[in-house]
């Protein structure tokens, strides 16, 4: 393995040493994130299953909060600004505009999330009136303090200032090579961001304009409802915003990694886009059970998330289909026995695969959550973490972890501290993952909720076909600790590694793909109209839904005491339906005319 | 590109990912036969549910 280190190349680190540096930081505050989101994680684990209560229960939503915050915001986010900085540097094979300029919106996303941190962790702290026990959904009536949702703003306007950052190189880039195709890895980040453009007009309304005047007590009520579905406006496209990343590193580096070359990158693009068409229209889908909302755009909502199954299809199909063509050069044959030849003691390429496995049986799960019907079956129980754990928790947060085994070397021209350990660590993950998110799934269609400390009642038992409810804590618990342990492991190795002596020529150039970008439309690379096609779908999608919100709640709504929502007659549900059915037609013929393009 | 370990290079012509293919209908009938058992055993089997 040594020598295949030894490539010679220079590192990201010796010609952009600069942005290395910003690299680095931003991968730092995805780790400490991930690291103490850990903590927090193993804590619930325990205490949820009554094996160890470190905390008072009363005390649980502060704990749930952090964790949710620091893993699917802090962890993921801030691994991904580091990643697309690299990913728009490499592939345009230019700095920074401005590395002042870089630093800046670097600067914003850690204050902002200092902010909500303090926030959130002043929970613990009865003598002060600081807290955010709110849940990373931050749902209406309950509330949090201003530090917290002006700790996200200052986040989120981060972000946007991160994305401005890359199209700023896209367009000098572009001076400078009017004819060329945008590269690969840069139109994967150019597309993500669009989307989450778009995607966070939703959560941008929703506390700039009502939660934090709110919690600054300009209005003493909002409508929950509008705000719920504004947060969810933002957060389906969210979890791609989690997965894109995972995306470009399945894409772009996995198939090197694997000794071949990425399958089509005409695809790769074609699925991209598709992801920004159809990210954002289809947050309805996990509102299946709010009253409010008429069942006719649930329905929409459910069909455009079926759409959704074709990026993903296509993806596991190219990706696979890169990693056989690794397998083959490797001198792999047979239907299945190329799976022999994989590099599988490399622990990017094994932490990879298995966050794909694991993301493989995520798809299940998800389908029965898309379902109107049979979601009914698992909604708000803790088969909801059971399902999200393989997502985000795993096939993104796994990805990220096996991927930096891979970077690191080529942002610090040091060698890991460990492959074995690195290696036993993505291992361990999957074991703890399969364990604790198999309990979670089977507790979850047993009538086990979600977010609560102590899932157990006087004068009513869990009845379970098969294992007992006492084997399935046991088994969310065993699996929450090897999690833990996972977690200990990889952020130890990424700080020894500090220590390892410095080396030259440990860079790794990425193999060009098999089918280029040369075979596909230009009309791909037209951001400009599938940022307005995706502009038109949202609207599409949403504003009948807010306006019938609006309507009948009012902007600030029908009060936060108890929320007895009005269940529609009849008529008012059917017209809507009938309504919706054009522009749902429209949107058939944009996606069909899309893909056709 | 070729690594350390590739004993030969597959272009794009000579290469047909029918390992992918088997791999993937192997995974569509795993969910088919998963969802099945779950809409009609556990989804409609049981009560407490609002619809069915
Ligand atoms: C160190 C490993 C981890 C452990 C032990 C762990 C454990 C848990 C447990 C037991 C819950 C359910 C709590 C409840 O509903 O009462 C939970 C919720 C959650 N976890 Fe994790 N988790 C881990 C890693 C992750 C990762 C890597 C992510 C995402 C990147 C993540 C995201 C979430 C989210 C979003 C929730 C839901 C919070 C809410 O309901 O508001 N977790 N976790
Ligand atoms: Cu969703």
């Amino acid at each position: 393995m040594s020598e295949q280190l030894e490539s010679g190349a220079p590192t990201f680190l010796d010609d952009y040493p600069k942005e290395a540096a910003v690299v680095k930081a931003a991968l730092w505050s995805s780790f400490i994130a991930l690291a103490l989101g850990a903590v927090f994680g193993v804590i619930q684990a325990l205490h949820r299953t009554n094996i160890l209560r470190l905390i008072d229960s009363t005390d649980y939503y502060t704990v749930l909060t952090a964790h949710g915050v620091l893993m699917v915001v802090s962890f993921t986010i801030f691994f991904l600004v580091g990643l697309f900085t690299w990913a728009t540097v490499r592939s345009f094979d230019r700095g920074v505009e401005s590395i002042r300029y870089t630093w800046t919106w670097y600067g914003l996303m850690v204050a902002g999330t200092l902010m909500a941190v303090v926030a959130i962790l002043g929970g613990f702290v009865p003598q002060t009136d600081i807290s955010a026990d709110v849940l990373f959904t931050f749902y209406a009536p309950m509330q949090a303090h201003p530090l917290f949702y002006g700790g996200l703003t200052i986040f989120v306007i981060g972000t946007w200032l991160a994305g401005a950052d890359w199209f700023w190189s896209w367009r000098a880039w572009k001076a400078e090579n009017p004819d060329e195709r945008i590269p690969l890895q840069a139109f994967m980040v150019l597309t993500t961001m669009l989307m989450w453009y778009i995607a966070t007009i939703g959560i941008a309304i929703a506390v700039v304009v009502f939660l934090l005047p709110w919690s600054l007590g300009i209005f003493d009520q909002i409508n929950p409802l509008l705000t719920r579905t504004l947060f969810w406006f933002w957060g389906h496209p969210v979890v791609y915003f989690w997965l894109m990343p995972a995306y470009l590193l399945w894409y772009t580096v996995l198939p090197t990694i694997s000794g071949g070359r990425l399958f089509s990158d005409p695809l790769a693009r074609g699925v991209f886009v598709l992801f920004l068409l159809l990210s954002t229209p289809v947050g309805i889908h996990h509102q299946y059970v709010d009253p409010g909302i008429a069942e006719g755009f649930k329905v929409i909502a459910m069909t455009n998330t079926m759409f959704l199954l074709l990026p993903s299809l296509l993806t596991a199909f190219t990706v696979v289909a890169s990693v056989e063509h690794g397998a083959r050069q490797r001198g792999g044959t047979g239907l299945f026995g190329w799976l022999r030849a994989l590099p599988w003691r490399d622990p990017a390429f094994t932490g990879m695969m298995l966050a794909g496995l694991m993301f493989a049986a995520g798809g299940f799960s998800g389908m029965i959550n898309a379902g109107m019907n049979i979601n009914y079956l698992i909604h708000n129980t803790i088969w909801v973490p059971g399902h999200f754990h393989l997502t985000v928790g795993t096939a993104v947060a796994l990805t990220f972890m096996a991927a930096t085994y891979w970077l690191w070397p080529q942002l610090t021209n040091r060698r890991l501290f460990s492959r074995p350990i690195a290696l036993a660590q993505v291992v361990i993950w999957f074991v703890g993952m399969g364990l604790m998110s198999n309990a979670m799934h089977v507790m979850g269609l047993f009538g086990v909720p979600r977010r609560t400390a102590e899932p157990q009642y006087e004068g009513f038992e869990f009845v379970t076909s098969f294992g007992s409810i006492t084997e399935l804590r046991l088994q969310l618990a065993i699996g929450g600790t090897l999690l833990f342990i996972s977690t200990v492991l990889f952020v130890s190795n990424i700080a020894l590694s500090a220590g390892a002596p410095k080396l030259s020529g440990l860079g790794k150039p990425l193999s060009e793909p098999l089918s280029g970008a040369h075979d596909s439309p230009e009309i791909l690379d037209n951001l400009k109209l599938w940022f307005g096609i995706a502009f038109v779908l949202v609207v599409l999608a949403y504003s009948l839904p807010l306006a019938s919100i609006i309507s009948r709640g009012g902007v600030l709504g029908p009060g936060v005491d108890p929320v007895p929502m009005i269940i529609e007659p009849l008529g008012a549900t059917l017209e809507p339906l009938v309504a919706s059915l054009q522009p749902l037609l429209g949107r058939l013929a944009a996606v069909v005319g899309g893909v056709g393009a | 590109m070729s690594g350390e370990n590739t004993v030969r290079e597959i272009g794009h012509d000579e290469f047909d990912p029918y390992g992918t293919l088997a791999l993937i209908l192997i995974y569509f009938a795993i969910l088919s036969v998963m969802w099945v058992f779950m809409y009609f055993v556990e989804f409609l089997g049981n009560d407490l549910t609002v619809l069915a």
